[in-house]
């Protein structure tokens, strides 16, 4: 049996927002629950727009508003075997005892997070600074070259100003920056979306090589599918701030249930094909006001009477395989 | 000349870019790139590497809004950077782009259709309102939209598969001879590249336009390209028919672009042959022979410090050192 590290039960929420002096709620998380597992890859995957960033933020516990949890909780057993309620305490407790240490966060677009002022090694000897750990600078400089090879940066980057770095040269540094301190959950958001694919491969089996040193689990977040067939242990398909589809990664590619799910595998265009593909028409739905029934409905083309009046149950049918789709519900 | 009147050709172009701490020192962003094309044919010709290759600045040049340093471009025989006055509106009619990132194309405070508007008066002299009007959704409806669907809105209004779609719309409004590409899917969700790419291909097929596709995606290449031009850090390495180049590639770092596909089925995890990461893009471009050495499987001694000529092999010109027992390619 696999440990649970995090759990995550009925998480809901979204943003609390102004559309002129309307206020209005994006229902960005409806209803989430997940489990990671020791040692594994989580994917989740989905269409900008459907909620993964948000519950990213949620689960790593930097609710700022606009952002705001309604309801659920998130329990995280530590390295230690402490069994913590995050939604429970407070910002500085998360941050000396989780941040970094225990979950540590890439979120999207962290190639621009980097302080244009400082060189790569001032900025790894502020998260130093901020954790208080006392090290001599050329035993903190040794650790830094150490924890930059393993994202294969060559050791003068330590002494170089961002602006001096490639775009996919700077994801690498963020990315060794939240590996530091070994952390035992790495929720990476989109990692590799801003990169090239030669740089995307290179990252993503330097990753992979890390977790399997260190034990580590992920949670991976990316709109693109061949990403998740390539990393996941489990995958989890999310759609309009719901998970319709979660699953082993090789059952759900060989054989996804959700129409959602078949859509963006189908949408791929894949290596060596010239034939004609459709894509995916339409979007996700406004989340402020999102479609009645399942919120898929609308580009389904499966949609029955009762996809547009009730929202599907959540349907077991093995071990830590479900799908949220009318199709496939018991029927009662 | 009159054989020059069906061509674009671009003739060793060159380009310098400063660097170091006053921009003194000089590196070729661009080395003496040669390429022709045969404007009475439609096609698709691809322009593909990983980021900073040089791929913009070869199009910005293209364009007539960056110079080269050495070399020129020539449209139907003019030199395309000596144009003034009316020649030069008229070249930049003929040549439309489209950019990366759709949300950058626009600014967010101004209303969409005012960029219909503003190109059909002041770019195609269209002063009658009805007959700009008609022009507008005409070439709205070819990418799927409507002047109906963008009236009065503005960018946020819109997803980014849209905007990429409105953003072709508008380069349309020319009827320009040659569309210029710059990596028009890399920023959108999977789900929607293969939408954008189709209306490319549509636009080759029923408009007889010419499309130069910038990509470092060669899966997406394949799936609309007729014929390719791979670059490395300035240098062009492969360039053939695409069906060719990507059957059989014979240049190490085609073979690296194509290795780095990810493709949406888990049981090729294991098959990814490994790639060697890129290391300080300026290192690269200051290499006297082979761009790709440093990173390259099989550079020998002589490919650090000599270039190699370009080879023909089988109808593919490439620019290995290990051709070299093949008859050297002196038309390229
Ligand atoms: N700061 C914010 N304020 C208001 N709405 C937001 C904010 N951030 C995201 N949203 C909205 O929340 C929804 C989910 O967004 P996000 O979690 O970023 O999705 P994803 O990561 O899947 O692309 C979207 O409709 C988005 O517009
Ligand atoms: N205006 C500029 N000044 C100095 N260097 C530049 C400028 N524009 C681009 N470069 C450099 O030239 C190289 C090629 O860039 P670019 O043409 O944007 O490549 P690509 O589009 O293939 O990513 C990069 O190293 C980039 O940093
Ligand atoms: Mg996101
Ligand atoms: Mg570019």
């Amino acid at each position: 049996m696999s440990l649970d590290i995090l759990t995550v039960n009925n998480l809901d929420g979204g943003y609390e927002v102004f559309i002129g002096n309307r206020r209005v709620f994006v229902h960005a998380v409806d209803d989430v629950s997940l489990t990671l597992h020791d040692n594994e890859v989580l994917g989740v995957a989905g269409e900008s727009g459907c909620g993964k960033s948000t519950l990213a933020k949620m689960v790593y516990g930097g609710i700022i508003p606009p952002l705001v949890v309604r309801s659920g909780s998130i329990s995280l057993v530590t390295r230690g075997g402490e069994v913590l309620e995050m939604n429970k305490l407070d910002i500085d407790t998360i941050r000396r005892k989780i941040w970094w240490i225990e979950i540590s966060y890439i979120p999207q677009n962290s190639m621009n997070v980097l302080n244009p002022l400082k060189r790569i090694k001032d900025q790894f000897i502020g998260v130093f600074k901020y954790h208080n750990i006392e090290m001599d600078k050329n035993e903190i400089i040794k650790y830094l070259k150490d924890t930059l090879t393993t994202l294969s940066l060559p050791p003068e980057v330590i002494n170089a100003y961002p602006h001096q770095l490639s775009g996919g040269m700077r994801q690498r540094v963020v990315i060794a920056l939240s590996l530091l301190f070994n952390p035992r959950i790495v929720l990476a958001d989109e990692p590799t979306t801003a990169v090239d694919v030669v740089t995307q491969r290179v990252i993503l089996s330097l990753l992979k090589e890390w977790r399997e040193n260190n034990k580590s689990s992920f949670i991976l977040i990316s709109h693109d599918m061949s990403v998740h067939a390539y990393m996941d242990n489990r995958i989890a398909i999310m759609y309009a701030g719901n998970i319709v589809e979660l699953g082993n990664t090789f059952d759900v590619f060989r054989e996804p249930l959700h129409p959602y799910t078949k859509a963006l595998i189908e949408s791929l265009i894949r290596k060596g094909d010239k034939s004609i593909r459709k894509g995916l028409a339409g979007q996700p739905p406004d989340l402020i006001n999102p479609p009645p029934g399942c919120r898929f409905h609308p580009r389904c083309p499966y949609a029955i009477n009762i996809c547009r009046a009730k929202e599907p149950p959540t349907t077991s049918l093995d071990k830590d395989r479900y799908v949220r789709c009318w199709l496939y519900a018991n029927p009662r | 000349m009159i054989e020059d009147k069906n061509w674009l050709k671009i003739e060793n172009v060159t380009k310098l870019y400063g660097y170091g701490l006053l921009g003194l020192k000089k590196f070729k962003a661009l080395d003496n790139i040669s390429l022709n094309i045969d404007l009475g044919k439609p096609r698709i010709a691809v322009i593909a590497g990983e980021t900073g290759s040089g791929k913009t600045t070869l199009l910005r040049i293209i364009m007539g809004v960056v110079k080269p340093d050495i070399g020129k471009v020539l449209y139907k025989g003019y030199d395309i950077h000596k144009l003034k006055g009316s020649a030069s509106k008229w070249y930049r009619k003929e040549v439309q782009p489209i950019f990366q990132d759709p949300y950058e194309a626009f600014n967010p405070l101004r209303r969409i259709d005012t960029y219909f508007y503003d190109t059909t008066r002041n770019i195609c002299g269209i002063k009658n309102r009805n007959e700009a009007i008609y022009r507008i959704d005409e070439a709205l409806r070819f990418v799927g939209l409507s002047l109906d669907r963008i009236s009065g809105k503005y960018p946020h209004e819109f997803s980014g598969g849209e905007l990429q779609r409105i953003s072709i719309a508008r380069a349309l409004l020319t009827s320009p001879r040659i569309l210029l590409a710059d990596e028009p899917v890399s920023m959108l969700d999977a789900t929607l590249r293969v939408g954008i790419l189709n209306i490319l291909k549509d636009l080759k097929e029923k408009l007889n336009m010419i499309i130069i596709y910038v990509t470092h995606d060669l899966s997406t290449a394949y799936y609309i390209g007729d014929d390719i031009s791979i670059i490395y850090r300035g240098t062009l390495v492969e360039h053939g028919p695409i069906s060719k180049v990507y059957q059989e590639p014979r240049h190490p770092y085609t073979n690296a672009l194509l290795n780095s596909i990810l493709e949406p089925d888990p049981s090729l995890r294991e098959k990814y042959p490994a790639i060697k990461p890129s290391s300080l893009e300026l290192k690269e471009f200051l290499i006297m022979g082979c761009r790709y050495a440093n990173r390259c499987p099989r550079a020998k001694e002589i490919c650090w410090h000599t270039l190699p000529p370009y080879v023909d092999v089988d109808g593919v010109s490439v620019r290995c050192w290990k051709y070299l027992d093949y008859k050297i390619d002196y038309s390229s």
